[in-house]
């Protein structure tokens, strides 16, 4: 079964609640990637998880694919 | 949230909470209903159509259904610090001393309940203005003043009897200056601020404590007592409590002050407040009365 989609109206208006920078969709690791904080939210079920100690912390590497990619 | 705001709230402990509540929220959730449906109310006075809205603690979407076709809202996001709160979407998981959402993102932002155990209320009320769009609407509702005092106050009495000690048993709360103070330092235009007292009555003061539960509405005071309390105290505590307010009915009240904001994100063709010394007519003449000079002038002192 697909994973339930983020509403892409939310998706344009969301960004990073500590740096409030804009965030990469990384729509294959159902991820919300704040490059500045260097910082992953999860999307669980479609919702968005904006909590920063719910976040993935990225390493050097996470933080090049993902500005590589978006 | 600034660095140096002092802590006052677990945020980690409330978000536990709300997500314990989340389950069997609709047995608890007449309070908020009511809050709920007083805000509502608000936009029946304001012309202007709010498309894109935001319901910040949204508590499983209340709010929408008391809301129903007013204010013309054609999208209303909803956030709150539990998922189990936030879906059907469109939502998020989100915490109001970290706004996610990007500046002039709502015409329209509600909270309903929702910031009494934030840390930075400044801070939050400045990320609220943020969020909105010019001439976009802030309408919020919050616990202050003497919310639960006599609570407080019957566990205080009992603590220091049985225990012989005192710990911080309900939260520092905002009251109605304070309130006014933020919004205005907050950069809202044309604020409102009034403070309603609603009282509940309970069976008993055991009900009260199940339904603040039921809310999430328990102590998250950082300073809080972590261990639980002792049986015989909280038995004291009920004592004293229906001994001090129980009605002839026998049931108990419980104060609930609740502070309601308003305050719109500036425009420029918003309406202004009056050039000092501008006015045409005297205020003597529409009160009929004779006017006596005090013998100041203004710009004399």
């Amino acid at each position: 079964m697909a994973e339930p989609s983020v509403d892409p109206k939310l998706l344009e208006i969301l960004v990073c609640p500590l740096t409030k920078g804009p965030l990469t969709y990384d729509r294959a690791a159902q991820e919300l990637i704040s490059p500045r904080a260097r910082l992953a939210y999860p999307i669980r079920d479609g919702i968005p998880i904006m909590l920063i100690d719910e976040a993935r912390a990225l390493d050097d590497d996470g933080v090049a694919a993902s500005t590589s990619a978006g | 949230m600034t660095s140096g705001t002092p802590i006052l709230f677990d945020r980690a402990a409330l978000r536990a909470r709300r997500a314990r509540a989340a389950g069997n929220f609709a047995a608890h959730d007449f309070l908020y209903r009511e809050i709920a449906d007083r805000l509502a109310d608000r936009l029946d006075d304001v012309v202007r159509q709010f498309p894109v809205a935001l319901d910040l603690g949204t508590r499983g979407g209340l709010l929408a259904e008391v809301l129903g076709r007013r204010g013309g809202i054609e999208t209303l996001v909803r956030m709150d610090l539990a998922p189990g709160f936030v879906s059907p979407g469109p939502g998020v998981v989100g915490d109001e001393e970290f706004l996610p959402f990007a500046a002039a993102s709502f015409d329209l932002v509600f909270s309903v309940l929702g910031l009494h155990w934030v840390n930075d209320l400044p801070g939050a009320l400045l990320q609220i203005n943020r969020a909105l769009r010019p001439d976009g609407l802030f309408v919020g509702a919050f616990f202050g003043g003497a919310t639960l005092m006599e609570l407080s106050d019957a566990l205080r009495r009992a603590e220091s009897e049985i225990e012989g000690a005192l710990s911080p048993r309900t939260a520092p709360l905002a009251d109605l200056r304070d309130a006014a103070g933020l919004m205005q330092r907050a950069g809202f235009a044309l604020p409102v601020v009034d403070c309603e007292t609603v009282t509940v009555t309970y069976a008993d003061p055991f009900a009260l404590m199940r339904d603040l539960r039921g809310m999430a509405e328990t102590n998250v005071g950082a300073a809080r007592r972590r261990s639980f309390s002792r049986r015989a105290t909280l038995f004291r505590a009920a004592e004293i409590y229906m001994a001090e307010h129980a009605g002839p009915d026998g049931r108990i009240p419980a104060t609930f002050d609740v502070i309601t904001v308003m305050g719109w994100h500036p425009a420029a063709n918003q309406q202004q407040p009056a050039r000092r010394g501008s006015a045409n007519a005297r205020l003597a003449d529409a009160l009929d009365a004779i006017e006596h000079s005090t013998g100041e002038k203004p710009g004399s002192h």
